[in-house]
């Protein structure tokens, strides 16, 4: 299992980095933390003809707050990630899917964009940024675009980058004070893809939500949102029963695609109560449930 | 062949029974552990191979000519070339000549992943480069999957030839089925499905072959080739005389069976050495490794009655079962002849009706993997041992208490024949209860269900059989087309001039088990020595002597009886020198402490080194008979075995050194999600006397890891299309360190009667038992549901299905 | 063809100038350029965890990087373990608690274990059986492994008061 032939290009800053991609089109992939590309690439299911290394760029190496936002560079490392405590007290949930990506090794060298870039509808930080509430920016020579995370996610494995752009930052919204996270997750093994991942966030005001979001890995072709959720809990005291009926609303619309772990019927039953388990969760963190 | 002498087993020891540090280890943990990967020859070329897509589809066309024009590429070899290169592949099965097995596909492929065209050339990448150039036109044929549509008239056939995909069928009946039946208040059926999984050891098979034109010489290093005994048969596929074939054992990065006789690999560096004249290495990669690697695991269905008393007492066993062995067929019925060593486990049951059907199917091949067979019947049996519990209001203890073959009752005769030597499994079971803390969670299971947690107590007492004989490969026949015999082991112990020894072995022994430290400490029971000073190497197959190497637990057995053969030897000669020295009588003297001295007279004496400087330098100083050096080898060939009986109702001895174990599971299972977690995890093992405890225990922690994997998480799915699901591992599960529990070991030593020492194989067993206990565990934890699971591995979607069916019923 | 890059590595101390194809893989650069066979590979798909290896402190799977990314940085491999002939309190470890069966998940399992001591001198068996999920074991069961490493901790500890 050995890659084919490649072009490699080092980028030593994201101008030189932009620029390959300028010219090398779509036959060219960026390769940032590489733990999911160069897989495929061993496998020969990505044969790119020229990759962009951005682990060379410095600037993008970064995870800091900013307009109500937590920013993050395409060259930061999950661990970097897993270390910053802005991050972890400003945007709880992504930190904590991230703590669920593979292995420490998986994790030292692979990258939160990067995750977001390969868009596998099982990964949990796709999930996260749909969940917070992110936007991606996409960057060319010509300039760069902001695409809202709900525009972003394709379909599997495919996303709104154009093949001239780079995805520079990824930025997770960060949630007011009162707000509970939980990222919860089905795999068959320790670490293993998820079968179903789920990321709730609740908003509590004087015991009652007023604001929720939820998001699914392992239930579409695509990360998914569940805005039902929100629709159900808004202006209830977060109860089993209205949780429960939240859950039923989050994946009642969905067709989750089946594969050996987990058919269609098994990933919407899970979905169902993984939801339950992560809005309780998520209560709970909120202060509720008292 | 009569039953053994019995053997007292008296004399204290000082080396069996230590756990000392393994000789193997410090290459291992310097990262010069040699292994066949790490091997280059000068101007060695790498294989990669084109492996089929397809499940079941005619080749109609390939087009070698843009792989070929690669720089870098030596040869491109299809099937159809191989087969003109190479005769078939070694086969045991009943009938190769209509399920021919080649190295390559010729004419059709028959599974996701069978090599169709091989590639050679100067490194792996380029290899791969040009096997992505080669074009081969297929034309679909319609796959056979399911082992049971498979069996229908009018199914595609797998094998044109053998024109059904039937390969073996037959009915054995032993002792009075019909009177045991009658006997039996009741009669508990059950239809049970072990689905396949595999060992995947973390190094895949590999082989180097070096054909020198000049000599017409062939040598391979392997990972993979015990069996020296049969390497003619590899010689003959690769058409060369079967003195010009020399094979090096290479230690294995784990086997657990699949390594066993791993003939492809070597065939395919062999060939394409042949046809290269450069030496050619092919290296599975894990894609290989998972489609192609012909040694899946055991796939069955069974449909079950165990007949029963009123008051528990087992009467009678009948069972039917389906096997699919998936396109190929190698290794015969003997894993059913593994089943058939233990078939009533640990059990007095009279009377056995067993049917099999061998069905081919479009998959890879199985081939062994730790129990080889038998750990698909312990769980059946221990299935059905719950079952008849349950149906009849019993204690899963007490049923199994009331049936064991009592201490007093060895040497015991199981129906089929077989012989089990020792035993006393009440006491292993009390030890386990005690172990797994059973009154401790039976009381928590309850405690705990007020709380709507699911906690389940899983039970199992089984067999491991150990040390094979060959019979069990064709007593299946009444006219076996190819006996296979002893499985001898041998070794050749060397004492220097200053009285250091070397051990020779024969065989691919070091899969990761402790061959060299087993021998040592043996070698060094006989002579007086420090087991690290014992030097352990291997021979290649040309200098060599008849041996098996590992498999069926035999191993440790096998060399301890090759070692006190070889022993004897050396110390009779010993024992002349030492006399002559002396000036003694040789009945005069006895061994001590390294040395030869005359009896009561301890400072009169000859050290081993002593005697051996004599042997080596001074030959003319000593008695004429008496040649020069101190060496000597024993090939020791299997201790007990008789024959089958010619109707088959008695399949003869085949089997005879029984290990027992019996495990604690303690799981709790999420009923929404299906999700089993271990809470606690006891196994108490009997394998007769133990050599190294430590490395023993080892082998049962591993084991159990594995069948905790084959019952929950492994499987090689094909589906309905026969496309192969499992080609990577994040979709072929293996347990991680988080998935394992902590397992509480515990060890009762019943000595063999028969072997040196006692020693009982003990390699295989915390996998034949695991999957048992782990089933009976979901079981009880989900008794309020009313479930039983009988779909192995019990994956969350199945258990949260059996939730829904128990319900719906 | 693509153009061979030139590169500069230090592996276990020692500096070595290569030309490399930017396909190979860091492990394969070790092993077949360097000749470490130490480094094992045993699915190249950055799940068992055999092919782990330091690079500048951190473990990280040498499958899953190119050797051309390991340009200008230090490596660390199970080869440079031990100080000449005696060897490391990790090695002494597992030997003593029988950490190993086969040996091929070993070397990977090591450069794990070291980091993990590396950042935690005295870590429970909780801390050390999760640390060590990435790397597959197909022998032992893992139990071995963790009570070698743990040993191994108290060695070093030991070792670093005395």
């Amino acid at each position: 299992m050995k890659s084919a032939p490649f072009e490699y290009h080092a980028a030593a800053t994201l101008a030189e980095a932009l620029s390959l991609k300028h010219d090398l089109g779509g036959d060219a992939r960026v390769l940032a933390g590489g733990q999911s590309l160069i897989p495929l690439m061993h496998f020969r299911l990505a044969t790119p003809a020229a990759l962009v290394d951005i682990n060379p760029v410095a600037e993008l190496d970064y995870v800091r707050r900013a307009n109500g936002h937590v920013v993050i560079g395409a060259r930061t490392r999950q661990a970097t990630m897993l270390q910053s405590e802005m991050a972890a007290s400003a945007a709880p949930l992504l930190v904590e899917a991230v703590g669920w990506v593979g292995h420490a090794q998986i994790r030292h060298r692979g990258t939160v964009a990067g995750s977001v870039a390969h868009a596998d509808p099982s990964a949990e930080i796709p999930t996260a940024v749909l969940a917070l509430g992110g936007e991606m920016v996409c960057r060319s020579v010509a300039g760069e675009r902001v695409v809202p995370a709900a525009e972003f996610f394709e379909g599997p494995f495919t996303t709104a980058v154009a093949d001239d752009e780079i995805l520079t930052e990824v930025r997770v919204a960060v949630w007011p004070e009162g707000t509970g996270a939980a990222w919860m997750e089905l795999s068959r093994i320790y670490h293993g893809f998820p079968v179903v991942g789920v990321g709730a966030l609740v908003h509590l005001s004087d015991g009652v939500v007023d604001r929720a979001s939820v998001a699914l890995c392992g239930m579409a072709a695509t990360p998914v949102l569940a805005p039902a959720v929100a629709d159900v809990l808004a202006g209830n005291e977060p109860n089993a029963r209205v949780i429960a009926e939240a859950a039923e609303a989050a994946v009642s619309d969905l067709e989750p695609p089946g594969d050996i772990h987990g058919s269609t019927t098994y990933r919407k039953k899970v979905g169902r109560v993984y939801v339950r388990r992560a809005l309780a969760a998520a209560v709970e963190n909120a202060g509720g449930f008292r | 062949m009569t039953q053994p002498a019995v053997r007292e087993h008296t004399k204290t020891t000082n080396w069996v029974g230590k756990s000392i540090r393994r000789i193997e280890d410090p290459k291992f943990l310097k990262g010069k552990g040699g292994y066949i990967a790490d091997h280059v020859l000068p101007s060695m070329l790498h294989a990669a191979l084109v492996k089929s897509p397809y499940a079941h589809a005619r080749i109609t066309h390939i087009d070698v000519s843009e792989a070929q024009a690669l720089p870098g590429v030596v040869a491109v070899i299809t099937g159809g070339e191989a087969a003109s290169l190479c005769d078939p592949l070694p086969d045991f099965g009943p009938d190769p000549s209509k399920h021919t097995w080649r190295l390559l596909a010729v004419d059709k492929v028959r599974y996701v992943g069978e090599g169709v065209v091989a590639v050679v050339a100067e490194s792996r990448y380029v290899a791969e480069d040009a096997a992505s150039l080669v074009v081969v036109d297929y034309e679909a044929l319609p796959p056979i999957v399911d082992p049971e549509e498979a069996l229908k008239p009018g199914s595609p056939l797998v094998h044109d030839a053998l024109g059904s995909n039937v390969a073996y069928e037959r009915t054995f009946t032993f002792g009075d089925v019909d009177a045991a039946f009658a006997e039996a208040d009741h009669v508990f059926e059950d239809r049970l499905h072990w689905r396949r999984s595999g060992s995947q050891p973390i190094e895949p098979v590999g082989a180097i072959a070096s054909y020198d034109t000049g000599t017409g010489m062939m040598t391979i290093w392997e990972n993979s080739l015990s069996f020296t005994s049969y390497l003619f048969m590899l010689a003959g596929t690769l058409k060369i005389p079967s003195n010009k074939l020399d094979v090096h054992p290479v230690p294995a990065g784990g086997s657990f069976g699949s390594k066993l006789w791993a003939v492809k690999p070597a065939a395919i560096a062999g060939m394409l050495s042949k046809a290269t004249g450069r030496p050619v290495q092919y290296m599975e990669d894990r894609h290989d490794a998972l489609a192609n690697n012909d040694h899946q695991g055991s796939d069955r269905i069974y449909r079950v009655k165990l007949g029963v008393k009123r008051d528990g007492t087992m009467t009678g066993l009948k069972l039917h079962a389906i096997e699919d062995y998936g396109a190929y067929i190698q290794f015969g019925l003997g894993h059913h002849g593994n089943a058939l060593a233990q078939v009533t486990g640990p059990y007095r049951i009279a009377a056995v009706e067993y049917g099999l059907q061998a069905v081919l199917t479009n998959k890879n091949q199985q081939g062994a993997y730790r129990g080889f067979g038998s750990e698909v019947n312990n769980w059946m049996l221990e299935r059905m041992v719950d079952l008849a519990a349950r149906e009849l209001g019993m204690d899963r203890r007490e049923i199994r208490r009331k049936n064991f073959i009592q201490p007093d009752q060895f040497p015991y005769f199981i129906p089929t024949g077989n012989v089990y030597d020792s035993g006393d499994y009440e006491l292993v079971l009390d030890k386990t209860l005690d172990l797994g803390r059973w009154e401790h969670w039976q009381a928590e299971k309850l405690r705990l269900r007020q709380e709507g947690r699911h906690i389940g107590l899983g039970l199992v007492s089984c067999q491991e059989r150990s040390v094979f004989s060959a019979t069990e490969f064709w007593f299946w026949f009444d006219k076996p087309g190819a006996p296979v015999t002893s499985m001898p082991e041998s070794v050749t112990l060397d004492v220097d001039a200053l009285g250091n020894i070397t051990a020779t072995l024969y065989s691919c022994a070091f899969w990761g088990n402790s061959p060299e430290t087993m021998t040592a400490q043996l070698v060094a029971e006989e002579f007086d020595v420090d087991p690290a000073s014992v030097s352990v190497v291997y021979a290649g197959t040309s200098q060599g002597l008849p041996a098996t190497g590992p498999g069926g637990s035999r191993f440790t057995v096998m060399i301890a009886g090759a070692i006190e053969g070889a022993s004897k030897k050396i110390k009779d000669k010993a024992f002349k020198i030492a006399a002559h020295q002396l000036e003694v009588s040789v009945e005069d003297l006895e061994w001590k402490d390294n040395g030869i001295e005359v009896k009561g007279s301890p400072g009169a004496r000859k050290t081993l080194g002593e005697v051996a400087i004599m042997a080596h330098l001074f030959k003319h100083s000593l008695p004429d008979e008496i040649e020069s050096g101190l060496e000597a080898s024993q090939v020791h060939d299997h201790p007990y075995t008789t024959l089958p009986s010619n109707d088959r109702k008695d399949l003869g001895v085949f089997y005879p050194f029984m290990g027992h174990a019996c495990h604690v599971a303690v799981v709790e299972v999420d009923p929404e999600t299906g999700k089993v977690d271990f809470l606690d995890y006891a196994a108490v093992h009997d394998c007769g006397t133990m050599v190294n405890p430590r490395s023993l225990e080892g082998h049962i922690i591993g084991g159990t890891a594995q069948g905790i994997g084959t019952a929950l998480h492994e499987e090689f799915v094909y589906d309905e299309n026969g496309d192969f699901q499992s080609g990577t591992f994040l979709n072929y599960l293996i347990p991680t360190s988080m998935d394992v529990p902590e397992i509480k070991c515990g060890h009762h030593e019943t000595p063999s009667p028969w072997t040196p020492y006692g020693i009982k194989g003990g390699g295989e067993g915390g996998r034949m038992m695991a999957p048992g206990a782990i089933f009976s565990a979901i079981d009880d934890a989900l008794e309020p549901f009313g479930v039983r699971m009988r779909v192995l591995p019990a994956t969350p979607e199945r258990i949260v299905e059996a939730i829904e069916e128990a319900a719906g019923a | 063809m693509t153009a061979v890059r030139q590169i500069t590595v230090s592996v276990n101390g020692q500096t070595f100038e290569r030309a490399v194809d930017p396909r190979l893989a860091l492990v394969d650069f070790l092993r077949d350029q360097l000749g470490l066979t130490g480094t094992h590979i045993g699915c190249e798909q950055g799940v068992c965890g055999a092919c782990t290896v330091l690079v500048d402190g951190t473990s990280v799977l040498s499958c899953l990087m190119l050797a051309v990314q390991a340009d200008g940085s230090e490596v660390s491999t199970v080869e440079g373990l031990a100080s000449g002939l005696e060897l490391h309190p990790l090695q002494e470890a597992f030997w003593e608690k029988q950490g190993l069966q086969c040996g091929f998940c070993t070397p990977g399992m090591l450069m794990r274990a070291k980091e993990i001591l590396d950042h935690d001198p005295d870590p429970t068996s909780e801390t050390v059986r999760e640390a060590i999920a990435g790397n597959l074991c197909r022998c032992t069961g893992y139990q071995f492994i963790v009570e070698s490493i743990l040993d191994a901790a108290e060695r070093i500890r030991v070792g670093s008061n005395a």
